[in-house]
This record gives C-alpha cells, structure tokens and sequence, in this order.
C-alpha cells in the first residue's frame, strides 16, 4: 500500500517536473486574496548590478513628459540599436523623455496591450508587425497618426510612397512605418562560378529559378543531395509576397484596400501557379525543406548547403556578418512568373511600423508623435537601414554619409532599396489588408506542406485554405461589428 | 551453480549502467552542447558539418549577450521571485496539508477536492483577473507581484497530504499524549519524516517560477525588475538568430537551477532513507 502510494507520488512529481521543464505556464494558482493573507513581506531589492551599455540615460529635465515606447526587437536591435536612438531622442530636446521597452514578440505585445486596456497600461507609442495593421485599427485603440500630420502640416512627400501606402486604412495614414523590408533572393556567387553561371546575373523568372537550380544542386555518388539549388522556408509570408509580383490578390475588394475585404482569393490562377513552382522544384530534387523556420534555412546557407535562398532584407547585416569572409554573397530581386511581372507588379511591403495609443494623455500623444518623427529622420532610418537591412522609409537616408559608405562596401544593401523603387504602387502591391492575417498565414503554410507531401494538389489545398480563411474573415468582421 | 548466479548479477548490473549512462547523456547533451555553443565564434556556428567542440575558449559571446540584455540583474530577480515563491508554497503547502490529513473536521473531503478543484483550472484562465487584481494593488513592477499570486498551490497540497497520510496516526496520538501541539507535532516530527516530498516540492516550483515568462513580462516594465526568460527572449533576433549569444545567456541563467539541483539532491536522498519508520 505504502509502496504504490509512493509510486503514485514519485510518477505525479515526475510528472509535475516535466510538464515544469516543458510548460512553464502549466501552473495552477489560487485566488490571489488566499495568497495575499500569507504574503511575507516584499523583499529588499537586492543590491544593483550595473548595466552595460544597453542603458537609458535619466532625463535632463525632471519635467519633461515621460512616454513608453513598446517594442519586439531582439538582439543587437533591440539590445543596442533602440536605446541608442531612444537617448538621442532624449537627448535632441528637452520636453520629452522616452523609454523603449521590450515586450517580446509582436503577438506577446500584442496580448499585454490587450490585458493593459482596462487598466491603463499602455504605451504611447507601440511597434507592431505588419499584419496588425487591420487589427489595431478595428480595436480602436489607436490615434491614427494622419491627425498629427494635418495638426502640423507634417510634409510626407519624402516618405516612400509604397511604404505609407501599407499603412494606409480609409484613406488615413494610421500609423507610421518604421523598419520595413521585403523579400528578396540571397544566392552564393562561389557556388554561381562553380556551375559555371554568371554571379551577376541571378536569376529573374520562376523558370530561370529553377533552370539555376539545377545546375547548381551537387549530388554524390548515390544521387544523395548534398548541396541543394534553393531552399524556401515554409512561410505564408512568402506565398503573399510571390503571389503580389504574379500580380494576384490575397483578398477580394482589391485586397481589402477599396472596402472591407469579405473573401480569400489567393486560391486564384496566380497563386496556384506560385505553388506549382515550388513543387516541381521539390519533386526534382532541386529544393531543400528545411520546414517552416527561416532561420534554419539561412543556417543551411551560411554552412553552404544551399546555394539560393529568399528571405527578407532585414536579415541581410546577420547574412554579412555570420557569412564573414567565407564565401561571396549576392542579393537579388524577388523571381517573378515572367519578365513582364516587373512592369506590372512588385513586392509587398512587411516589416512593422510605430502606432499612437489613444488612451494616453493627450501631452503624451504628442510626445509620441515627436519621437515617431525622429525615428523617421532621415539620420536615424540611415542608422536603422545599416544595423539591419530594413531599409530606409524616407529618401533623404540614402544621401547620409552613412549610408552611402555601406552601400559602397556592401552593395547588396542596394537591391533591398531598388526593389522598393521599382514597385508600381497598386491594389497588389499594397497587400492584403484583413484582422485574421496570423492564422491565414497559417492556414496557408499547412496547404504548402500538403502540397509538397504530394497529399493534395495545388489547386486544391489552396482552395481549401481560402474557404478556411473566408470563414475566419466573416467571423472576424462579425465581431468586431464591421458588417 | 554458483557461478551463474554471479555472471548474471554482473550481466544484470551491467545493463542497469548501461541504461543509466544512456539515460546520463540523454540528459547532460543538451547542458553540454548549450555550453559549447555559446563559445563558438559567428562562423562555427554555421559551419557543415556542424562543430560539436569550439575551438578556442571565447568569452566574446557572453559580454554580448550581456551588452544586449541585463541578465545579472534579471538573473538576481528571476532568483529572487522563485525564491520566495518556494518558501510560499512550502508554507501554504505543510500548513493546509496537514489539517487535511492529521485534523478531523467537517467537510474536510469537500474543501480537500475544492483544493484538488483548483489543478483543472488552467493557468490562462486566471491570468487576466491576477493581473488586474495585481494592478489594482498597485504592484506592478514589485517582487509582491512576481510572486504572491504563485504561493497558494492545490497541487502542493495535494503532494503533501499524500505524503502525509503516510505517517502513521499512532505517532500523533503518541505526541499529544506528551503534551505536544499540532504545530510542534508538524514542525518537528513531520516535517523531517517528510523531507523527501518537501524537497521535490521546492525544486518544482523553484523551476516552474524560474520559467515563467508571460506573467513577469505582463505585470513588469521596469527593466530593473524583469525575469531571465524575458532576457532569453530579448537575445533572441527574429531576422539574425545569433544561437552562439543566445546560448551564452542560457548558459548563465542555467547555473542557479544547476546549483539548487546538486543541493537538492542531497536532501532527496537523504530524506529517503532518514525518513523510515519503523513499521
């Protein structure tokens, strides 16, 4: 009896130590009033270790209107890049005093300024990914910052127009981009060499990708790929960015941009084409699957496993640095479906951009909106544009000195840039605008890897998606009263 | 006949090693490959195939995952929380489990399941109210509201109580009969009879506050009194995964579970064998 009472406590402590290991939030709690009663008093803090140099500096002035500014950057950019804006904001002026925090990833933030509504714990300026834009709009939570922009006559005419057209909703400009990027093809010029193919000319087209490819895909003696010709992680971000160069729509309404979008259609003639693509490369053998993690697919690249890769600029400093002087990298534009695609379409804008909270004090809102200029100066953004590979919302940053002279030592940075430039500003380019964008990319990363298990074909994994996505729409529009 | 008997004692011992040495490394890999790691430079990291062994002692990767993020000091809080998190819950945990089991009163099978009640509710469930009443209080950004809302556990109880009823009542009249109270009677004859439970207690939920993330990064915004996951997560670049920096500050954050897992240890057993009773 003793014995399997023990063994009952030994296999549920076992348990418990696992599910500690694996699920940090498997934890149950009382009411808090049970715990308060038996609350030993707060403890002393402990003494201070100095922070290194990730460090806000104290505000000059003790007046001055002290604001928060949310973000998700992690890293040198988070760790470095931020404060060291955030204390050259500070230090430009005297009636505002900002303070970066970091809140995790864009969803993590996203959750505690939900929970903060009601209680005021907010910030006055928040970063947020791309795919929120609908969202925060719908949430009515935010000013948009077009109300500053008419208040001050703020001239936006050297703000990148395809950029502010992203994070246009009605007409209104409801937040203000910050690190913006696109994707593009990353590709080993040794390797290019090596299968006797120009390094400076990379391919252009879906049929050149693959025709590349095969030249450069290396097999051993068994038929064993070991070096495989391109490598595209599975990411609904990437689907949505091939599909806008193939000019299709990810929504009706001209991508939501003309009214509410109501109904998927990337299952279109376009979108099945993108998908064909990518499994004929794979059935060949030309394409590796590193799953769904963009990160392992640049491992993959920087360990020479792969000679082609796409991926967003904003990897492109991690791409230089780890690459070290390994072997020579090159970047390129997007493949389109055909040479004709450049004309008509381009790439769709991602990144994040900065919002205004609209339940903070107006003083504070203001303030906000000081340090969202500043982020958009030209300095800052040519400093932002060289520590990541976003590149710059506003002309002027590619005549700082700055920038220039990285470009001239790295001219892959350029591609990021004319990329952007020779985007037609369109319904498709300026992409898809809905509230349910994180699990529609979902949705569409598992039709990918139906297709590629040859479990379903193109058409229709991808039409099954779009029905998925349709019916995550009407709820979404029905419960946040749109209709 | 002897002979065998012996050979199959050391086959048998053989194995169990065997077994456990598998199990070891099953274990240690990750500790260790963590620790390699995070003394690769930025091109080991990515080398083909990959290196298991860095090739030089680099101490490059732990100043930068410092630069990026304050670990000392989060490593200070996370300990700090957890801490008292442990001494809560030991204290809640001794105290309700031994009315459950050494003191008769009425309907003490019903609150034992409202206790028990309390392990189905999911965590998330009670993270919105915890952490408006925590605001309310205003205790944000305070080691209060790191950990009070953790310090009443029903699964701790529940533990407890089991281990408990093990002892025998005999031993309880015995003590009233000389005179002793029930707190003496927990403090001093329970409690060491049940070291072994009171430990894997406090190991588990020393471990399950160290690894909180959401509740340390909802109800704190000083930096000054953020947790070392949140630290994890701040090393951790979408766009330019630096796994050797990253894992230099896991490295670092590892040493004060590492360290409550040697003492600890040493209780467990201990406790194992300190804690028979005769019969």
């Amino acid at each position: 009896m003793k014995k399997t009472m023990y063994l009952i406590i030994t296999v549920l402590t076992l348990v418990g130590m696992l599910l500690a290991a694996c699920a940090p939030t498997a934890e149950p709690t009382e009411a808090p009033e049970v715990a308060v009663t038996t609350a030993p008093p707060a403890a002393a803090a402990p003494t201070i270790t100095p922070i290194p140099t990730s460090t806000i500096a104290p505000p000059q002035n003790p007046n001055a209107t002290k604001i928060t500014f949310w973000h998700s950057m992690g890293g040198d950019l988070g760790g470095k890049a931020i404060p060291l804006m955030a204390n050259e904001f500070n230090a430009s002026q005297q009636d505002c005093f900002v303070e970066p925090i970091f809140q995790g990833s864009y969803d993590d933030a996203l959750n505690k300024l939900k929970a903060g509504l009601q209680s005021m714990d907010t910030p006055a300026v928040m970063q947020l990914y791309d795919i929120g834009t609908r969202l925060m709009v719908d949430l009515k939570v935010i000013t948009p910052v077009q109300d500053f922009i008419d208040k001050e006559g703020y001239d936006v005419s050297d703000l990148e127009p395809n950029v502010l057209a992203y994070y246009t909703v009605d007409g209104k400009q409801v937040s203000m981009p910050f690190n913006s990027s696109t994707p593009m093809l990353y590709y080993n010029k040794d390797m290019f060499r090596e299968a006797g193919l120009d390094p400076e000319k990379p391919p252009r087209t879906f049929a050149e990708v693959q025709d590349y490819a095969r030249k450069l895909t290396k097999k051993d003696a068994d038929g064993k790929v070991v070096v495989s010709g391109i490598s595209i992680s599975i990411y609904g971000w990437f689907f949505e960015q091939l599909l806008a160069v193939s000019g299709g729509y990810y929504v009706d309404n001209n991508n939501g941009r003309d009214a509410l979008a109501t109904k998927a259609t990337f299952n279109s003639p376009e979108g099945v084409a993108v998908l064909e693509w990518w499994k004929a490369m794979s059935d060949e053998g030309l394409m590796g699957n590193y799953g769904r993690k963009n990160a392992d697919v640049r491992t993959a690249f920087y360990a020479e496993q792969t000679a082609m890769f796409i991926d967003s600029t904003a990897v492109l400093r991690g791409a230089v640095d780890t690459i070290g002087g390994k072997f020579e990298m090159g970047t390129a534009f997007l493949p389109r479906p055909n040479e004709e695609a450049y004309q008509t379409s381009g790439t769709v804008i991602g990144g994040g951009s900065l919002w205004i909270i609209n339940n903070r004090p107006q003083e504070e809102q203001d303030c906000g909106w000081e340090f969202i200029k500043f982020q958009a100066s030209p300095k800052e953004q040519a400093y932002w544009h060289t520590m990541s590979g976003y590149f710059p919302i506003v002309k002027a940053a590619y005549d700082e000195p700055l920038a220039t002279e990285w470009r001239a030592q790295y001219p892959q940075f350029a591609t990021a840039v004319d990329q952007l430039h020779e985007a037609p500003n369109n319904r498709v380019t300026n992409g898809g605008l809905i509230g349910v964008f994180p699990s529609a990319r979902q949705l569409i990363e598992t039709a990918i890897e139906e297709v590629l298990a040859g479990k379903a074909t193109p058409q229709e994994a991808l039409d099954n998606a779009a029905t998925a996505v349709t019916q995550a729409i009407e709820e979404y529009n029905i419960s946040m009263g749109l209709e | 006949m002897k002979q065998p008997f012996v050979t199959r004692r050391i086959v048998s011992h053989a194995l169990q090693y065997l077994i456990l040495i598998v199990a070891a490394l099953a274990v240690i890999y990750p500790v260790w490959s963590a620790f390699n790691i995070s003394m690769m430079s930025d091109v080991e990291i990515g080398a083909y195939p990959p290196r298991l062994i860095p090739s030089a002692i680099r101490l490059e990767n732990f100043q930068r995952a410092l630069q990026q993020a304050p670990l000392m000091r989060y490593l200070t809080n996370s300990v700090v929380q957890s801490l008292l998190v442990m001494v809560g819950q030991l204290i809640t945990a001794c105290l309700a489990a031994y009315a459950f089991a050494f003191i008769d009163f009425k309907g003490r099978n019903f609150f034992f399941l409202v206790f028990l009640s309390t392990m189905m509710i999911p965590w998330e469930a009670t993270i919105i109210p915890n952490y408006l009443t925590i605001q309310r209080l205003g205790w944000t950004d305070t080691f209060q509201g790191l950990a009070v809302p953790f310090m009443a556990t029903g699964f701790g109880t529940f533990l407890l109580r089991q281990f408990f009823l093990k002892i025998p009542r005999e031993l309880q009249d015995a003590a009233t009969i000389d005179g002793c109270n029930s707190l003496r009677f927990l403090l001093t004859i329970v409690l060491p009879l049940a070291r072994p439970a009171l430990g894997t207690l406090a190991v588990y939920s020393f471990l399950q506050t160290y690894n909180q993330y959401l509740w340390p990064l909802l109800i704190t915004n000083d930096p000054n009194m953020r947790t070392v996951q949140i630290g994890i997560a701040l090393l951790q670049d979408e766009e330019r995964l630096m796994i050797n920096t990253v894992m230099a500050g896991v490295t670092m954050i590892l040493l004060p579970t590492l360290t409550l897992f040697v003492v600890s240890n040493r209780q467990l057993i201990r406790g194992l064998t300190a804690g028979a009773v005769k019969g």
